[in-house]
């Protein structure tokens, strides 16, 4: 048995990052979460970008979902990135052209989310 | 020189913290805070922690020009552009090419240049006023308001799309009467710095009394002010005197622009009218402030909001109301007249 999948999940939103850590957790992924962007980027600093996946939120104070994105792209071009997003289209597109992986739009199910995490993986030599 | 981040206060360690982590990424940032807390500091900052530190940093006021002027100040034009433009002139983004462009007052820009602004930022590319040709530019934005965008966005004075591309990053400069812990390393630093300024004068430090006062002081202009009142202090050579004057100042622009402690006392004076229910008097008198008076009328105004609750959960059927409230039938008849509690919509039919 390899090691367990990590994941980064990103959002400033407690109710939604509980619920998916919890989600995750049980899913024996390995999750470690963050509430901001600064806070995120200081775990990958930390961790020296030893995630398998990032998940994050778009729309944050400080440094946006969108920041996070470009920042982890610039530095660490391997790790894919989902971004969730509840709101229009604008925060979509510059998503799409930081490069993130896939763009989600709320409400989405939660196994909807892990069947596509796995696909993601199973394409991506670990 | 480089101005530094002055302040220990756990928002400015933030600001600090966050440069930090985004200075050398190149993202468009918005950095917001009222007039003189020192956003072209953080921009400046911002410019000199990144990889562009030796490049030109280029400021435009968005406030500053008429709209057209703007426009060619902003992307320059040809010659022969327009009437009197007998010469090309660069525009700020050529000039920034490489470098920053640090766009001041950005909640102000036009609408009709907010599109060509974002257009630049989509897709890389300006032309100048009369040119044919579109230029590359690669540019680093920092932009800079006093302005609530998003509440700009909602009366639609400000682009949407403008905003998120703008926005990626956004750095909060909280104003200095929300952090009076900064004031005293402020003070500090800029008597140190205009002491040397004013040849052979000597140090004129203020007492711990006076930095006392000044640090209570609300500071409505912020940063600029406080430098601006520590270089009249050191030209006067008397501390007392400029501080009195602030007092005075401070008292006449009583309401709009709080001096002394008025941001904590406006706080308390709300709650206090708010407890016993001023009617519409944004500041109690003092006479009638006696606590018998107070207690009395506080505790009516509870009971009539937890009266008027209970009556308008039980669509006014007193039986259940005063068996909810413990009370008897009798007591909250009188209580229901006593207190002035009306049934909704019945207020305007009895005055007519």
């Amino acid at each position: 048995m390899g090691r367990p999948t990590k994941l980064l999940i990103i959002d400033d939103n407690e109710e939604v990052l509980i619920s998916l850590y919890n989600y995750f957790n049980e899913k024996n992924y390995q999750v470690d979460s963050a509430a901001n962007g600064l806070d995120a980027l200081k775990l990958i600093e930390a961790e020296q970008g030893r995630y398998d996946l990032i998940i994050t939120d778009l729309i944050m104070p400080s440094i946006s979902g969108v920041a996070v994105i470009s920042i982890v792209k610039k530095k660490y071009p391997e790790i894919p990135v989902i971004a969730i997003t509840g709101y229009g289209e604008h925060p979509e597109a510059l998503a799409t052209e930081a490069h993130a992986d896939l763009v989600l739009e709320k409400p989405f199910e939660l196994p909807e989310l892990d069947r596509i995490i796995t696909e993601m993986l199973s394409t991506k030599p670990r | 020189m480089l101005p530094p981040i002055i302040g220990v206060s756990q928002s400015i360690e933030r600001v600090r913290e966050l440069i930090h982590h985004v200075a050398d990424t190149g993202l468009n940032i918005v950095i917001t805070g009222e007039s003189g807390v020192g956003k072209e500091v953080v921009a400046q900052n911002l410019c000199y922690l990144s990889p562009r530190k030796n490049k030109p940093f280029v400021k435009i006021n968005c406030a500053a020009l008429p709209e057209g002027l703007l426009e060619s100040e902003l992307f320059g034009y040809e010659r022969g552009a327009f009437t009197g433009a007998e010469q090309r002139r660069r525009g700020k983004f050529e000039l920034a090419h490489g470098g920053v462009l640090f766009l001041d007052e950005i909640g102000d820009m036009p609408l009709l240049l907010q599109g060509k602004l974002l257009h630049v930022l989509q897709s890389g590319e300006f032309s100048p006023l009369g040119s044919e040709k579109d230029l590359k530019t690669d540019t680093w934005i920092i932009a800079a308001t006093n302005h609530e965008l998003e509440q700009d966005i909602r009366k639609g004075a400000f682009r949407e799309d403008l905003y998120y591309r703008l926005n990626i990053i956004k750095i909060i400069i909280p104003p200095l009467r929300e952090r009076p812990e900064d004031v005293p390393p402020l003070i500090d630093y800029y008597i140190e710095r205009y002491t040397a300024q004013f040849h052979n004068k000597p140090l004129l430090k203020p007492s711990s009394r006076i930095i006392e006062r000044l640090t209570e002081y609300s500071w409505p202009g912020n940063v600029r002010e406080l430098q601006n009142v520590l270089k009249r202090a050191l030209v006067l050579g008397d501390w007392e005197e400029v501080v009195a004057e602030l007092v005075k100042n401070s008292a006449l622009l009583t309401g709009h622009k709080p001096g002394f402690v008025a941001e904590p006392a406006t706080e308390k004076i709300k709650g206090i009218a708010d407890l016993v229910e001023f009617n519409g008097e944004s500041r109690p008198e003092l006479a009638s402030l006696a606590l018998k008076k107070i207690k009395k009328k506080a505790l009516e105004n509870i009971e009539r909001r937890v009266i008027s609750y209970v009556l308008e959960q039980t669509a006014w059927n007193r039986t259940k109301a005063s068996k909810i409230l413990k009370i008897s039938y009798k007591t909250l008849l009188y209580k229901i007249s006593d207190l002035n509690i009306e049934p909704p919509g019945e207020a305007k039919s009895e005055l007519n």
